[in-house]
Formats: C-alpha cells, structure tokens, sequence
C-alpha cells in the first residue's frame, strides 16, 4: 500500500482523484464522494490510495458504519423472536437469524445468551434497514465465525483495528515472538484476545491499545517495544 | 418480446427433484424481470447510458484489503491454525496437496489395452471390414439387441 500523505477536509474537492478518474475507472472508498464529475472528501483525514485504483479517507473514527462484507464483533443483547440482537457498536443494533449458525435448524438452536460475543460478518448493510449478520459462509460451514469463548475483550477505534489487519502487519507478528495467543479483531473497533493466563492476556490486550496512537510509518518502531509492554 | 419468445418449463417439471437449481434460477430470473418492468418507466436514458468511471465501495475491508481478524498463534487454536494455513495456501496458488494416483498409468494403459480399447478399436477396425464382415456385425447386434428387454424398476431402486 502506497500512501498519499495528503490531508482532505470535508466538502473540499479532492482533484488528485477526479485527474486518475478521467483515464480510468476508480473505486471510492468511504470517506470520498462523486458529485456529478467531481469527487468531493466527506470525512476528514489523510488520503490514502492502493494500486490500482482505490481511494478513500483514512480518518479518526470510534463509531462503526455497517458495510456489507465486513467482519465484526457483535456482543448478543437480547433474544428476540427468531433473532438475536447484537451490539455491534453501529447507530443501530444489528440482528442475527437462529439459522444462521453451522448446523443449526428449528429445532436445534444454537446456545448463545445475552452478554455473549459473536465473530460474524455483516450480510446486509443499508442506512434505512437494520444490518443482518451471519455465522455461516455461503456453503452452510462455520469456518472462522461463531461465538468467542473465554478471553478478554476491549474496544478501541476502528484505525487501531484495521491497523492490525493490514497484510503482514508487524504488531502481530511482533507479539507472536512474545508469546502464543488467539485473536479476533472486528474491523467494528472491538478486539477479543485470548492466551495461556489471565497477566498474559491482559498484557496483550495493554500492549494492543499501546498502538492507538501508532502511525502508519512509526509503527515498526512501536513494536520494537512491545515486549517491555507485555511485561509491566 | 424476447422473454415471451423464450421457452418455459412448467411447473410439473420444476417441482421434480433434479430440477430444484434450475427452478431457483428461473425465479431469479423472473424475479429480475418483474422488477426492470416495475421501475422501467423510472428511468431515463441518461440513466441507463450514463457509465460513470466511479465505483462507490463502503467498506473499509475491501479498499484496504484487509485480511480475516480471527487469528491464532503458536497452537493455540488448531484447528483455527489449520484453516489458516489452507487459505494460505490457496492464496499463494498452491492447490491442494496433488492426490496419490491409486491406478498408475502404466496400469491404466494395460487394463484399457486388454479390454481391447473399445471404442477406438471398434472404429479403426471398421475401416478394414470388408461389406461381408458389416453385414455378420449388424445381424449379430440385432440379435444382441433384441435379447436386451425392458426391466421394471423396483419401487425401491431409485433412492
């Protein structure tokens, strides 16, 4: 990922964009907007762009906007009918069907109780609905979704989230030399880690909000010191 | 119309068993149908010929290529270290682990030479028959032929 360092303000045009726009076909991510020929930024932040052509608006944000495709951590609220609502730390709450869990049918309800964290991926996502989650990819298998047993949870902004999804991200890395552990990170700004005892665990989860304020280019250096986290 | 041109299958036939994919396509299709004919008068030309170079695409996942946030290190989820490394593996082109072939192909190339090669031995040999040899072959089928007779499925048969 090449990055941009170029910093957009809301309402401001954003001409970089519109001069790649006119040779070829380019995807806007959130954060930038099409009115008519021109794009336009809506978020404030530094604009970030990968080959090929995507561009958005890497901006400071702890409120989730739902998006179709995404994988979250949802925390079960209530049940409800033949739905479970689930916190997923959007506007609104999101809802999950009984049926969309691996193996589960009317009779055989999955076991989940209020209080419970759910790994899931959003299925619907629209500003006038409710989002809808599932548990099962399209073959009706589990895979890496389901429900998060034991561990420890916090949250934190959703930049400190996807920070630690980027591809060969070193943070992760970093502390896998450290010690063995399990992780789910939602791109919803909610982590949920998991290692051998409860010091470990907390240290990992110290040692993870550590990277809050970690730029993109300091980072490697923020993981040399990871170690002397996990120990305080 | 081309779709009234189009010819349907009937009910009878997409409610029989074999046929469940095919009837869940012909819904869509319908489906798709009824909704261009419901909001075609809502659109205009400029609507429909307008390409726009701009693809609008909210999540953060997809433009930054995230990977999966379910993680585990060090054995500390097996199975979930297990699935990781399948997707890693697909994602560096490698397909599955080659299966162990269970008949090599010399052997394959002795058993399809000792049934004779059927098929292409039965139409090379044709080319050298003289009229006299076709004539015996084509009595001889018939007689095969009229041997063979229809036999009623049992009820059981076709689970």
């Amino acid at each position: 990922m090449s990055s941009v360092m170029s910093i957009v303000m809301p309402g401001e045009r954003v001409p970089a964009v519109e001069d790649v726009a006119k040779s070829k076909r380019i995807i806007l991510g959130p954060g930038l907007r099409r009115v008519n020929d021109t794009v336009v930024a809506s978020k404030a932040g530094p604009l970030r762009h990968r080959e090929p052509n995507t561009f958005w608006v890497d901006n400071y944000q702890r409120r989730y906007v739902p998006a179709r495709g995404d994988l979250i951590i949802g925390i079960i609220k209530a049940k409800s009918g033949d739905v479970y609502r689930v916190d997923i730390g959007a506007a609104d709450s999101a809802s999950i069907s009984y049926l969309a869990f691996e193996a589960a049918t009317k009779k055989n309800r999955p076991d989940l109780n209020p209080g419970d964290l759910l790994y899931a991926r959003v299925l619907n996502a629209s500003p006038d609905i409710e989002p809808e989650l599932v548990c099962v990819n399209s073959n009706g298998k589990r895979g890496k979704l389901g429900s998060l047993q034991d561990g420890f949870f916090f949250k934190c902004s959703l930049n400190l989230g996807r920070l630690l999804l980027r591809e060969n991200c070193p943070a992760l890395k970093a502390l896998t030399e450290k010690l063995p552990y399990e992780i789910a990170v939602g791109v919803n700004g909610r982590i949920w880690v998991k290692a051998h005892s409860a010091a470990e665990t907390i240290g990992l989860a110290n040692a993870i909000l550590s990277l809050e304020q970690a730029g993109h280019s300091e980072i490697d250096k923020v993981c040399e010191n990871l170690g002397d986290v996990l120990q305080a | 119309m081309p779709s009234k041109a189009k010819p349907r299958l009937s009910r009878g036939v997409l409610d029989m068993k074999f046929m469940q994919r095919t009837k869940l396509k012909v819904a869509k299709e319908d489906d798709d149908e009824q909704s261009r004919a419901l909001y075609s008068n809502e659109l205009n030309t400029k609507m429909l010929n307008s390409n726009s170079n701009f693809i609008i695409e909210p999540s953060y996942a997809i433009c930054e290529g995230l990977i999966d946030g379910r993680l585990s290190f060090r054995g500390m989820n097996s199975e979930l270290e297990r699935l990781m490394e399948l997707e890693q593996a697909e994602k560096e082109g490698k397909s599955r682990p080659e299966q162990p072939k269970e008949v090599s192909d010399k052997e394959m190339v002795e058993a399809y030479y000792t049934n004779k090669a059927p098929a292409a031995s039965k139409t090379m040999g044709k080319k050298f028959n003289t009229k006299n040899d076709n004539h015996k072959r084509k009595s001889n089928e018939q007689q095969k032929f009229n041997k063979t007779q229809f036999k009623k499925p049992r009820q059981d048969d076709d689970v």
